[in-house]
């Protein structure tokens, strides 16, 4: 049975990404001297499979500490037959892995899980991110007391914010130097995803801070994210900017003219 | 004898991999070229734009892509083509190449470089996209004969005269893979020296060297390893004909030191027609 181009790629393209009608190889692919048509085109569904999975494993190590090589493979076989990518890139292929993950039934310590796969994608996030020059904590001495609420910090393109369930950030820091991957228990967690010095790194905010950064991040001057936190004193305050300009998390501060 | 583009022979080149970057631009080994594969740098702003925006200050690039899907039924992406574009001028490309191949339709990414059946229907419909494409980046397209790994029984045409043809119809390029045609060869059953000689002579802008994987029944394009000689044999016949060519060493698994990759890349020169 003959198929013009567009049949045959859909049909080869079937075959690979779900395995449907198999037994058209026989017609459609000749044998080699050593291998059916059959077993040729399962070099294609095998490479298939395994590319894509190499491709989550890269992006989600720590999920892949965490659940071992076989339940994290059993994953993305699940993950891959469901989100075939669509991308001319696989950079972004596990972009849907975090809500995947929370839709699969029966996975143990679901929560820890959803939460470890969350953090990692921002990781990916923040490492691809546009680098731009970190900007310098500024003379704020100089500005008038009733200027300041106007001041705009603007947060580095590679920054994520995220709340989780549990101190996830601990099991990677772990992982990552090779040690023992720790008992984690539960316990909210605000952090602040960034890269610095083409590293990833991860800063633990108090939930104040998380609401001030937030604001900022989201494009507020200084006086309405300060309003989002009346109990913060200024020394408080004072404090987070110091620790954020020294992380590098602001690439411009605009002060009133 | 120059490909009709009048494109330069760079020399001997080596395939620029993450595991090397350090290596490169701390030691500035003598290397005539890198080539970059598009798709790692395309959507990254942060190390390897970094890391290439400073080799390629050093050194010529040459992009190498495996998205362009060329051969496929589906739309072209304009998305991809438009990045490729911005890529070849930020790196100052010397040309942009990429597969005789399709790698998914319907909106569906393979991510792998998947076998044409060599059709006449194929021909017209590849050398459309190619002219479309030419046009869009403004440059020649450049296509590398694949490995495959099977056939099919719809194919009229030898992978070779269909290339051949391709370049007529189309007015690409080829970056002639040598260990391709060897590993496509004994994969198929065919003779890889004749495959070599029925390409026409002032198309080839490059030529790829790299090592494969052997498993009895069929082989693989692993690039795992070094330059077996029945591959070398088939780099000087393809030099004989078609004179020196730049000439570039692939290496993705198990990668070695850089300097054991590059020293691999210059065997090239022992196996010129013209080496003593």
């Amino acid at each position: 049975m003959q198929r013009d181009l567009k049949g045959l790629q859909r049909w080869m393209q079937a075959t690979i990404v779900s395995g449907e009608d198999l037994d058209a190889a026989g017609t459609l692919i000749l044998p080699s001297a050593t291998l059916d048509p059959l077993e040729r085109l399962n070099i294609y569904r095998g490479m298939y499979e395994a590319r894509l999975v190499d491709a989550l494993r890269a992006d989600y190590p720590g999920l892949v500490a965490l659940l071992g090589d076989e339940q994290s493979t059993d994953l993305a076989e699940l993950y891959i037959e469901a989100h075939p990518s669509r991308s001319y890139t696989l950079n972004r292929f596990g972009d849907s892995l975090p809500d995947f993950v929370a839709e699969v039934e029966g996975l143990r310590r679901a929560a820890f899980v959803q939460d470890l796969a969350r953090l990692e994608l921002l990781g990916t996030e923040v490492f691809d991110e546009q680098e731009v020059a970190a900007a310098e904590f500024p003379p704020l001495a100089g500005v008038p007391e009733e200027e300041w609420a106007k001041v705009r910090f603007y947060t580095i393109p590679a920054l994520r914010l995220g709340s989780f369930r549990y101190p996830v950030h601990r099991y990677l820091a772990a992982i990552r130097t090779g040690g023992m991957a720790p008992r984690i228990p539960a316990r909210p967690t605000r952090l602040a995803v960034f890269r610095r010095d083409f590293q990833v790194h991860h800063l633990v905010l108090s939930p104040g801070a998380a609401l001030l950064l937030g604001a900022l991040a989201s494009g507020e001057a200084l006086g309405a994210a300060m309003e989002r936190c009346p109990a913060m004193s200024e020394a408080t305050v004072f404090r987070y900017f110091q620790s954020w300009c020294s992380a590098g998390l602001f690439h411009r501060i605009a002060l009133p003219a | 004898m120059a490909n009709r583009w009048q494109l330069p022979d760079l020399g001997f080149g080596v395939g620029l991999r993450s595991v090397h970057w350090a290596h490169i631009l701390g030691e500035q080994p003598a290397v005539d070229w890198f080539e970059i594969l598009s798709e790692n740098y395309m959507d990254t702003g942060g190390r390897p734009a970094y890391m290439l925006d400073q080799i390629a200050e050093r050194y010529p690039i040459v992009m190498h892509g495996v998205s362009l899907n060329v051969g496929s039924t589906g739309e072209l992406d304009r998305e991809y083509l438009t990045k490729l574009k911005q890529l070849a001028r930020r790196t100052k490309a010397q040309w942009v190449s990429d597969h005789l191949c399709w790698t998914g339709v319907a909106g569906v990414n393979t991510h792998d470089l998947l076998p044409m059946p060599y059709t006449d229907e194929s021909l017209r419909h590849v050398a459309g996209r190619v002219r479309q494409i030419a046009d869009m980046l403004e440059r020649p397209v450049v296509l590398e004969n694949p490995s495959t790994y099977l056939e099919f029984a719809a194919s009229t045409w030898r992978e070779c005269d269909f290339l051949a043809a391709l370049c007529e119809e189309s007015g690409c390029g080829l970056l002639l893979d040598v260990n391709n045609v060897y590993v496509s060869s004994f994969n198929h059953g065919f003779n890889p020296a004749e495959y070599i000689d029925a390409l026409p002579t002032d198309r080839t802008v490059q030529i790829h060297l790299a090592g494969h994987t052997n498993y009895g029944t069929h082989i693989l394009d692993t690039h795992s390893d070094t330059v077996i000689d029945a591959v070398w044999e088939l780099y000087r016949r393809a030099t004989e004909r078609m004179g020196r060519v730049s000439t570039l060493l692939e290496w993705d698994e198990s990668i070695p030191p850089f300097d054991v990759v590059h020293a691999e890349a210059l065997k090239a020169r022992e196996w010129l027609p013209d080496a003593t």
